[in-house]
C-alpha cells in the first residue's frame, strides 16, 4: 500500500487471489489439484457430448443386447435387465448427474451468497433472523426434509413432459429442493468474510461518497467474496451430486433421464447385488465416487489457496 | 458451567424444535388434497359426520394462523389451525398412517425405532473409535506411509455413498462368499430353539449393515481428527512441551489429543444431520426394518403423515444430540462457557 493509498483509503482490491485464470494455474500446480481437475475434465467432456462416444441414449425399444449379460467384447460394461448397454447408460448418466449437480450448485450458492452478504453487511436484527434460519438448516437432517419436499413440490408444479433447458420437470424439482436445503454452510462462510470486509476503508469511502447499501454489496463486497464463492461452489457441487444420487436411489429420480443414482436404484430394484450382476452398479458407482472424489480434492486445494488462515501451511 | 451458557443452548435448541414444528405445519398445509382428506385417508368408510368431527378437531373451520386479515380488519384469534396443530404435535398426536390402516403415526414409528437405534448407535460407536484413532495417528505421523494410505482411503470412503458401499459388501460377502444373509433383521419364518440362536441370527444379519455404516462414517471422522491434530501440533504450547524435552508420545497423549478432540466432538454432532441421509439408504439396501426403510416405504406410497413423523422424530433427535454435545463441550472446554 502506498502513502497515497493510506491517505485516501486503498482502492477496492481485486479478489482474494487475483484473476480466475491465475487461480486455475496455481491450482493445477498442486498435485492433488491437478489430479482432481484431470478427472473432472474427462467427465466434463463425457457429459457435454455423450452421443459422440456412445450414440443416443438407448431405450427398452432400441436396446441391442440380451438381458443382464456380463461384460463382453461387444458390451464392455454388460447390459441391464432391459437389454440396454451399460456403457451407453453410464456415459449418458454422467450428463444427467453433472447437469443436475451444476444447476443445484448454482441455486445453492446463489441463495447462500445472498443470505451471507445481506446478513453480514446489514447486521443487527436482519443478521440475527437470517442466522437463526441458517442454523436451523445446518442442524436438521435436510435430506429427510428433501424427501418430503420433493413429492409435494412435484404435485404442485404438476408432472408432465415439460422441460427446462432440456431437463425434465421432475429433475428441475430435485434441483430446487437441493438448493432450498443445502445453502446454509455457504451462507455462514460468506457472512464471516463479509463481516471483515465491511470494516475495510474502501467500504467507508464508498459510503461517504453516497453509495447505498445495495450498491456497496453488489460492487464492493461481492467482487471480494467471489473467489471464496467459487471455492465453496466446488465443494457444494460434490455434495449436490451425492444428494441427487441419494434422492434418485430412494426412488425420486426420473427413469426417462437416468442419472447415476437412478441407475443404482434400478440395479437395487432388480436385485443386482443378489444376482451377482456387479456390472450393473459398478460403472455408475465408480463414476459417482470419482466425480465426488475429484471435486473434494479440487475444493480442498482451492480452500488452501484462498483461505488466509491455511495459506502456506501444508 | 454457568447458567447463561446452559440457558442459551437450551433456548436455541427449543427454538430450532419450534421451527421444525412450524415447517411441519407448512408442509401439512401445502399437501395436495383438502386437509381433512389428508388426515382421514387412512380411515376406511368415512361418514360425513366423521369428516365434520375431523374438521372440528383440527380446527379446519378456523383461520389458519392466529392473526388473519379479513374485511373487518386484522383479527386475532386463539382458535386457529396452527395452534391446534402445535397442540396435537406436543401431545404426541401425529395423525394416522395412510397405508397402515387405522394405525397412528406414533404406533408406526414406535415399531421401527429400535432397529435404527441399534444399527446407528453401534455404527457411530465403532466409527468414532476407529476414525479418531486413525485420524490421530495419521495426523501425528504426518507424511508417513500410514498417513498417505489412510488419508487416501479416508477421502475415497468419504466420497462413496453409503448405499454403494452396502451394495458392494452385499455382492461380495452375501451373494459371493455366502458368509452373511442378504436382507432383513431375522430370517423369515424361522422358530428359534432359544434366545441364543435368535441372537446369533440377529448378529449375522447385523454384520454387513453395521460394517457399511461404520466404514461410511470412519472416513470423515478420520479426516476431521487428522486436521485437528495437525492444527494442534503447530500450537505454541506443543512447541513449549517439546522445548521442555517431553517425549513425542507424551505430548500427543497429554497435550495435543485432549485439545484436538474438542472441535471433533462438535463436528461429529453437526454432521449427524448428514449421517441420517446415509442411514436411510443403508437400511434400504439391506432391507433393515428401521426408520430409513419406513421413510422410503412412506415416500413410495406418498404416506405423508408417516413421512412427516419420521422427519419430526429424526430432526428432534439430531437437535437434542447436538444439545448434549454442546453441553459436553461446555463441560470440557471452559472457554466456551462465557
Amino acid at each position: 500500500m502506498t502513502a497515497a493509498d493510506a491517505a485516501f483509503g486503498a482502492p477496492a482490491p481485486r479478489g482474494l487471489a487475483g484473476s480466475p485464470i491465475g487461480l486455475l494455474v496455481r491450482l493445477v500446480r498442486r498435485p492433488e489439484g491437478a489430479f482432481g481437475a484431470l478427472i473432472l475434465a474427462v467427465f466434463a467432456v463425457l457429459a457435454i457430448a455423450p452421443e459422440l462416444f456412445v450414440g443416443p441414449l438407448q431405450t427398452a425399444v432400441t436396446a441391442p443386447g440380451t438381458r443382464l449379460s456380463p461384460p463382453s467384447p461387444e458390451f464392455p460394461f454388460g447390459t441391464d435387465e432391459l437389454r440396454r448397454d451399460m456403457l451407453n447408460l453410464t456415459v449418458h448418466g454422467a450428463r444427467v448427474s453433472m447437469a443436475i449437480g451444476l444447476l443445484a450448485t448454482l441455486v445453492t450458492v446463489f441463495i447462500g451468497a445472498v443470505v451471507g452478504i445481506v446478513a453480514g453487511f446489514l447486521g443487527g436484527r436482519v443478521d440475527a433472523i437470517l442466522m437463526r434460519i441458517t442454523d436451523f438448516f445446518l442442524v436438521i437432517p435436510t435430506f429427510v426434509l428433501a424427501l418430503i419436499l420433493t413429492p409435494i413440490i412435484r404435485d404442485l408444479v404438476g408432472s408432465g413432459s415439460a422441460q427446462v433447458l432440456g431437463i425434465r420437470m421432475t429433475l428441475i424439482v430435485i434441483v430446487i429442493v437441493i438448493g432450498i436445503t443445502s445453502w446454509s454452510s455457504t451462507a455462514r462462510i460468506i457472512r464471516s468474510q463479509t463481516l471483515s470486509l465491511k470494516e475495510r476503508a474502501f467500504v467507508d469511502r464508498a459510503r461517504v461518497i453516497g453509495a447505498g447499501g445495495g450498491h456497496i454489496m453488489r460492487r464492493h463486497i461481492l467482487p471480494n467474496v467471489i473467489n471464496l464463492i467459487v471455492a465453496n461452489a466446488v465443494l457444494v457441487f460434490a455434495g449436490a451430486v451425492l444428494t441427487e444420487t441419494t434422492l434418485s436411489f430412494v426412488g425420486l429420480g426420473d427413469p426417462f433421464q437416468p442419472s447415476w443414482g437412478q441407475l443404482l436404484e434400478a440395479a437395487r430394484t432388480v436385485g443386482a447385488p443378489g444376482l451377482g450382476a456387479w456390472w450393473y452398479f459398478v460403472p455408475p458407482g465408480v463414476g459417482i465416487v470419482l466425480v465426488v472424489f475429484a471435486f473434494t480434492l479440487v475444493g480442498g486445494a482451492l480452500d488452501d489457496l484462498l483461505n488466509p488462515k491455511r495459506r502456506g501451511r501444508r | 458451567m454457568s447458567g447463561s451458557y446452559l440457558a442459551r443452548r437450551l433456548s436455541s435448541a427449543l427454538f430450532t424444535i419450534a421451527l421444525i414444528v412450524v415447517v411441519n405445519f407448512i408442509l401439512f398445509r401445502a399437501m395436495p388434497g383438502s386437509p381433512e382428506r389428508v388426515i382421514l385417508r387412512g380411515t376406511p368408510n368415512v361418514t360425513p359426520a366423521q369428516l365434520e368431527a375431523a374438521r372440528e378437531r383440527w380446527g379446519l373451520n378456523d383461520p389458519i394462523f392466529p392473526i388473519s386479515f379479513e374485511e373487518a380488519g386484522v383479527v386475532v384469534s386463539a382458535d386457529n389451525q396452527f395452534f391446534k396443530f402445535v397442540g396435537a404435535t406436543v401431545a404426541g398426536d401425529l395423525g394416522y398412517s395412510f397405508v397402515a390402516r387405522g394405525q397412528t403415526v406414533g404406533d408406526v414409528l414406535a415399531q421401527r425405532i429400535w432397529p435404527t437405534v441399534i444399527l446407528f448407535g453401534l455404527g457411530e460407536l465403532v466409527a468414532i473409535v476407529l476414525g479418531l484413532a486413525l485420524g490421530a495417528y495419521t495426523g501425528w505421523r504426518r507424511g508417513g506411509g500410514v498417513d498417505l494410505v489412510g488419508n487416501g482411503v479416508s477421502l475415497v470412503l468419504y466420497s462413496t455413498p453409503y448405499f454403494l458401499l452396502g451394495m458392494a459388501l452385499l455382492l461380495v460377502f452375501a451373494t459371493g462368499l455366502r458368509w452373511f444373509p442378504t436382507f432383513g433383521m431375522l430370517t423369515a419364518g424361522v422358530t428359534y430353539p432359544d434366545l441364543g440362536a435368535r441372537l446369533v441370527d440377529f448378529l449375522a444379519h447385523l454384520a454387513l449393515p453395521l460394517t457399511t455404516v461404520s466404514l461410511g462414517l470412519v472416513g470423515q471422522y478420520a479426516i476431521v481428527m487428522r486436521s485437528s491434530i495437525v492444527e494442534t501440533l503447530s500450537d505454541d504450547y506443543v512447541t513449549t512441551a517439546r522445548g521442555m524435552g517431553l517425549s513425542e508420545g507424551r505430548i500427543l497423549r497429554h497435550h495435543a489429543l485432549p485439545n484436538a478432540l474438542l472441535p471433533t466432538v462438535s463436528l461429529i454432532a453437526i454432521n449427524l444431520g448428514y449421517v441420517v441421509a446415509g442411514a436411510i439408504t443403508v437400511e434400504v439396501v439391506f432391507n433393515w426394518p428401521g426408520l430409513g426403510t419406513l421413510a422410503v416405504e412412506a415416500l413410495t406410497a406418498r404416506d405423508y403423515p408417516v413421512l412427516q413423523g419420521v422427519f419430526l422424530l429424526l430432526s428432534v433427535s439430531v437437535v437434542l444430540a447436538n444439545l448434549v454435545a454442546d453441553l459436553i463441550y461446555g463441560l470440557l472446554d471452559p472457554r466456551v462457557r462465557t
